[in-house]
C-alpha cells in the first residue's frame, strides 16, 4: 500500500474488486494527492458514491465517513446531507451511468443550485459492470454489447450540461494525465459550490475489448491519449477529439446552495424577532 | 326495532391519548389536514422537508417552505419525487429529522429510496395523501389504493414497514408527532397513509405552545450512534440511536447487503443477519405499534372495518345501526402495517369498506379473522361510504348474511 493509500484508505477495503489493468484505483490515488496537497484530513471529506463500476470499486474505501448511494441519486443525497453537515467537503465519486443516464436530472439541478459538492465523473464509456453496453458518452458508431452493429444514438458531453446547468467549476481529463487531473480536483474542491471534473479512462475487459478491440490497457491508454491530442501515433487525425483541461471556472463567483438557505434562515429569523 | 340502551364500549388504543390529557395549554384553530400534518411535524422536531408539489399534498409543501425558515430548517422543493425522498434521507443521515409528502403518482417514484432508507435503518417520515388512481386518476377525490403499495413500499423483499392513518385533522397532528417517534425508534421509514378527504378537510384543531417542551417527554430526541456496530446484526433491538454521517465516525452507509462497519458483502451469511434485523426489530416489537379505535365490540355480530377519513362515516354508519337494534360493531385501523392481526380474533362477520374497487383491506382482513367466509367488502371508489350505505349493508349482514345490492358498491373480491 503507498503512504497517500495508508493515510487515508481502509485497509482490510483495497485493493478493490476491479478489473486487471482498471484505471479506478488509479484515479482514486490521484484524488488522494489532491486531497492531501490541500491539507484535508479523513474527518473532513464524505464520500459518496454510485453504482456500477465506479461506486462498486471506490465506496467504503475512504477511512471517514462513506455513502453509496441507489443509482444516479448520490446527488439528491448529497444535497440533504449538506444542509445537516455544511462545513465539509464532499467528493462525489460516480460512473458516466449514475451523472450522465440515471442521475442527470439530479446532475443538473445540484450544479443550477450551485451546490457545495465535488463530483468526479470517471467515464468508462458505457455500462461495464453489466458486461459493456453503451451509455450516453459511448462515442457515436463504436460496437458495444448493445451496440453491436454501431451505437447510433450521438452522444453528449457531461461537462456541457453542468456548464449549462450553472456549475461553477467545470473540467475534464482523461486517465492519461496524473498532473493535469491532480491539478483539477484540487481546484474543484477549493471552489464552494458545484464542482464537476468528468475524467475519461478506458475498460478493458468491455469496452476496450469490444469498441478498440484490444484488453491491453497501455492500447486502451494510448486510444484515449491520441483523442486529446486530435492526432494517432501515426500522426492521421483522430476520429474527433475531447477537449480537456478547465472548461469553465467561476469558482466562489456565486453562493453556495445551503448557504444560501442558511442566509435565508437569518434573515426570516432577524424580521420576526 | 328496538333501541338498544346499554352503553357503547369505546374505545382509543394511542400514545396522544394520554399526551391530549397532558398538553391543555395552546391554541385551536380551523385549519386543513395538510396544516396540521405540518405543525405536527415541526413539533416533532422536523427540520428538513424535500418535495415536490402534488395534489392534495402541496399545501404540506406550501406551509413546510413558510415555517421551516422560522426553525432554522431546511425546505427543499426536489426537482421530483425521487429526489425528495433520498434529499429527505440524506438530511437524516446528516442529523436531521426530515420529512417528505406526496400522492400515489409521486408515491411509486420513492421506492428506490425507501429501500435505501429502511436499509440503511433512516429515519424519514412519508405522507402519502392518497386520491382515487390508477395513476393521476382524479386529483380531487379520495382513494385507498395504496394500502399494499405502503407495505411493499420496495423491491427486493425482506423488510417490514410501519404504516399509520389518520382519520381527522386533530388526530393527523398527533400522529405526525408519534410517526417520527417511532421513526426515531425502530430507525426505520414511517409512512402516513392519508387520503385526500383528511388532508384537505378543514377542522377544529388544538395545537400545544412550546414545542421545545415536548422533547424528550412526548418527542423522541435525535440521538446519533457514534460507534460501532453501526448495523447490529441479529439483533432485533429497539431504540438503537441512528447513525450520522459527519461526526468522524467512519460509518458506511449503502444500497448493498452490508456488514456490522457497514461493507458491502456478497455473502448469504450477511444478507440472512442483516435481513433478521429489518423484519424482527418491527415483528419482536409490535406491541408498541398497536393504534386503533373500536366501538361496541362486546357484543357485536357484525363489525364494520374501515380506516382513514372513510372510517368517520362508517362509524356513524355503526351508531345509527346500532340504534336500530343491529348488534353491530366499529374497528378503526390506525396502525395499517404491520397489520394488527389480533384485532380481527373476535368471532363475528366483518365488513371491510375501503375506497377501492380491487379490495386491498378485505384481503388481511379475509386472511386475520377466523372464518374467511364471513368477511364482506364494500367497496366504493372517489367518494365516501354514506351513513345510509353503510346502516343497509349491516343491517343486510345481521339478517341475511349478505349486503343488499346498492349501487356503484362492489362487493367481489374474488
Amino acid at each position: 500500500m503507498n503512504k497517500l493509500a495508508q493515510k487515508y484508505l481502509r485497509p482490510s477495503q483495497i485493493p478493490t474488486k476491479a478489473c486487471h489493468g482498471c484505471g479506478i484505483g488509479m484515479i482514486e490515488n490521484w484524488l488522494l494527492q489532491a486531497i492531501d496537497e490541500l491539507g484535508l484530513k479523513q474527518e473532513d471529506v464524505i464520500f459518496g458514491t454510485g453504482i456500477g463500476c465506479v461506486g462498486r470499486q471506490t465506496f467504503a474505501t475512504w477511512g471517514g465517513d462513506n455513502f453509496g448511494a441507489t443509482h444516479g441519486r448520490a446527488l439528491a443525497i448529497a444535497t440533504g446531507l449538506k444542509l445537516a453537515q455544511p462545513d465539509k467537503k464532499y467528493l462525489i465519486v460516480v460512473g458516466d451511468g449514475d451523472a450522465a443516464s440515471i442521475g442527470t436530472s439530479h446532475l443538473i439541478h445540484a450544479a443550477r443550485r450551485n451546490l457545495g459538492v465535488t463530483v468526479i465523473c470517471e467515464d468508462n464509456m458505457g455500462y461495464e459492470s453489466t458486461g459493456g453496453q453503451f451509455s450516453p458518452t459511448t462515442p457515436a458508431g463504436y460496437v458495444t454489447n448493445s451496440s453491436p452493429y454501431g451505437m447510433v444514438e450521438p452522444s453528449f458531453d457531461p461537462c456541457d450540461i453542468v456548464k449549462a446547468a450553472g456549475g461553477t467549476f467545470v473540467a475534464e481529463s482523461t486517465a492519461t494525465q496524473w498532473h493535469q487531473s491532480v491539478k483539477l480536483v484540487k481546484k474543484a474542491l477549493q471552489n464552494d459550490g458545484f464542482s464537476f471534473v468528468h475524467i475519461r479512462f478506458p475498460c478493458n475487459e468491455n469496452f476496450g475489448a469490444y469498441a478498440l478491440g484490444t484488453r491491453d490497457t497501455l492500447k486502451n491508454l494510448e486510444w484515449i491519449y491520441e483523442h486529446t491530442q486530435g492526432r494517432k501515433a501515426d500522426g492521421s487525425e483522430t476520429d474527433f477529439t475531447w477537449e480537456t483541461g478547465i472548461r469553465h471556472d467561476a469558482s466562489n463567483s456565486r453562493p453556495e446552495f445551503s448557504k444560501l438557505l442558511r442566509d435565508m434562515n437569518t434573515r426570516v429569523q432577524a424580521k420576526r424577532a | 326495532m328496538s333501541t338498544v340502551t346499554t352503553p357503547i364500549d369505546e374505545h382509543l388504543v394511542a400514545p396522544w391519548v394520554d399526551w391530549q390529557g397532558r398538553l391543555t395549554k395552546g391554541k385551536r384553530h380551523l385549519e386543513a389536514g395538510t396544516y396540521a400534518l405540518t405543525e405536527g411535524a415541526i413539533a416533532a422536531g422536523c427540520r428538513c422537508f424535500a418535495g415536490y408539489p402534488i395534489t392534495p399534498a402541496t399545501d404540506i409543501a406550501e406551509f413546510m417552505s413558510k415555517l421551516l425558515p422560522q426553525v432554522c430548517g431546511y425546505y427543499l422543493q426536489a426537482e421530483d419525487e425521487l429526489a425528495g425522498m433520498h434529499m429527505c434521507a440524506g438530511a437524516s443521515l446528516g442529523g436531521l429529522k426530515a420529512m417528505t409528502a406526496t400522492s400515489g403518482p409521486g408515491y411509486t417514484l420513492m421506492h428506490d429510496a425507501y429501500g435505501w432508507a429502511i436499509t440503511n435503518e433512516i429515519p424519514v417520515v412519508v405522507v402519502d395523501a392518497m386520491r382515487v388512481g390508477p395513476i393521476s386518476g382524479i386529483t380531487g377525490a379520495p382513494g385507498q389504493g395504496e394500502f399494499y403499495v405502503a407495505r411493499y413500499c420496495t423491491h427486493g423483499g425482506n423488510i417490514e414497514t410501519i404504516v399509520l392513518s389518520p382519520s381527522s385533522v386533530q388526530e393527523a397532528f398527533w400522529l405526525t408527532i408519534d410517526a417520527f417517534n417511532l421513526a426515531e425508534r425502530f430507525r426505520t421509514v414511517v409512512t402516513i397513509l392519508t387520503d385526500q378527504v383528511v388532508s384537505d378537510m378543514w377542522e377544529d384543531l388544538f395545537i400545544p405552545d412550546d414545542y421545545a417542551s415536548l422533547e424528550g417527554d412526548i418527542v423522541v430526541p435525535r440521538r446519533h450512534n457514534l460507534m460501532m456496530p453501526f448495523y447490529p446484526v441479529n439483533d432485533a433491538s429497539l431504540d438503537v440511536p441512528p447513525n450520522v454521517i459527519g461526526h468522524g465516525t467512519g460509518v458506511c452507509v449503502s444500497a448493498y447487503t452490508h456488514t456490522e462497519e457497514g461493507y458491502d458483502i456478497e455473502s448469504m451469511e450477511a444478507q440472512w443477519a442483516q435481513t433478521y434485523r429489518l423484519i424482527n426489530k418491527i415483528r419482536h416489537h409490535r406491541d408498541e405499534l398497536t393504534r386503533y379505535e373500536a366501538v361496541g365490540l362486546d357484543d357485536a355480530e357484525v363489525i364494520a372495518v374501515a380506516y382513514g377519513a372513510n372510517a368517520r362515516t362508517v362509524k356513524t354508519g355503526v351508531l345509527e345501526a346500532r340504534r336500530r337494534g343491529v348488534k353491530a360493531g366499529f374497528l378503526r385501523l390506525i396502525t395499517l402495517w404491520p397489520f394488527p392481526d389480533e384485532l380481527f380474533a373476535r368471532d363475528a362477520r366483518y365488513l371491510v369498506c375501503e375506497l377501492n374497487y380491487d379490495g386491498q383491506l378485505v384481503r388481511e382482513v379475509m386472511r386475520a379473522a377466523p372464518e374467511k367466509r364471513r368477511v364482506h367488502f364494500m367497496g366504493k371508489s372517489a367518494e365516501l361510504h354514506t351513513v345510509a350505505e353503510v346502516v343497509q349493508a349491516l343491517d343486510g349482514l345481521a339478517r341475511r348474511g349478505q349486503i343488499p345490492e346498492l349501487p356503484y358498491i362492489w362487493t367481489e373480491v374474488r
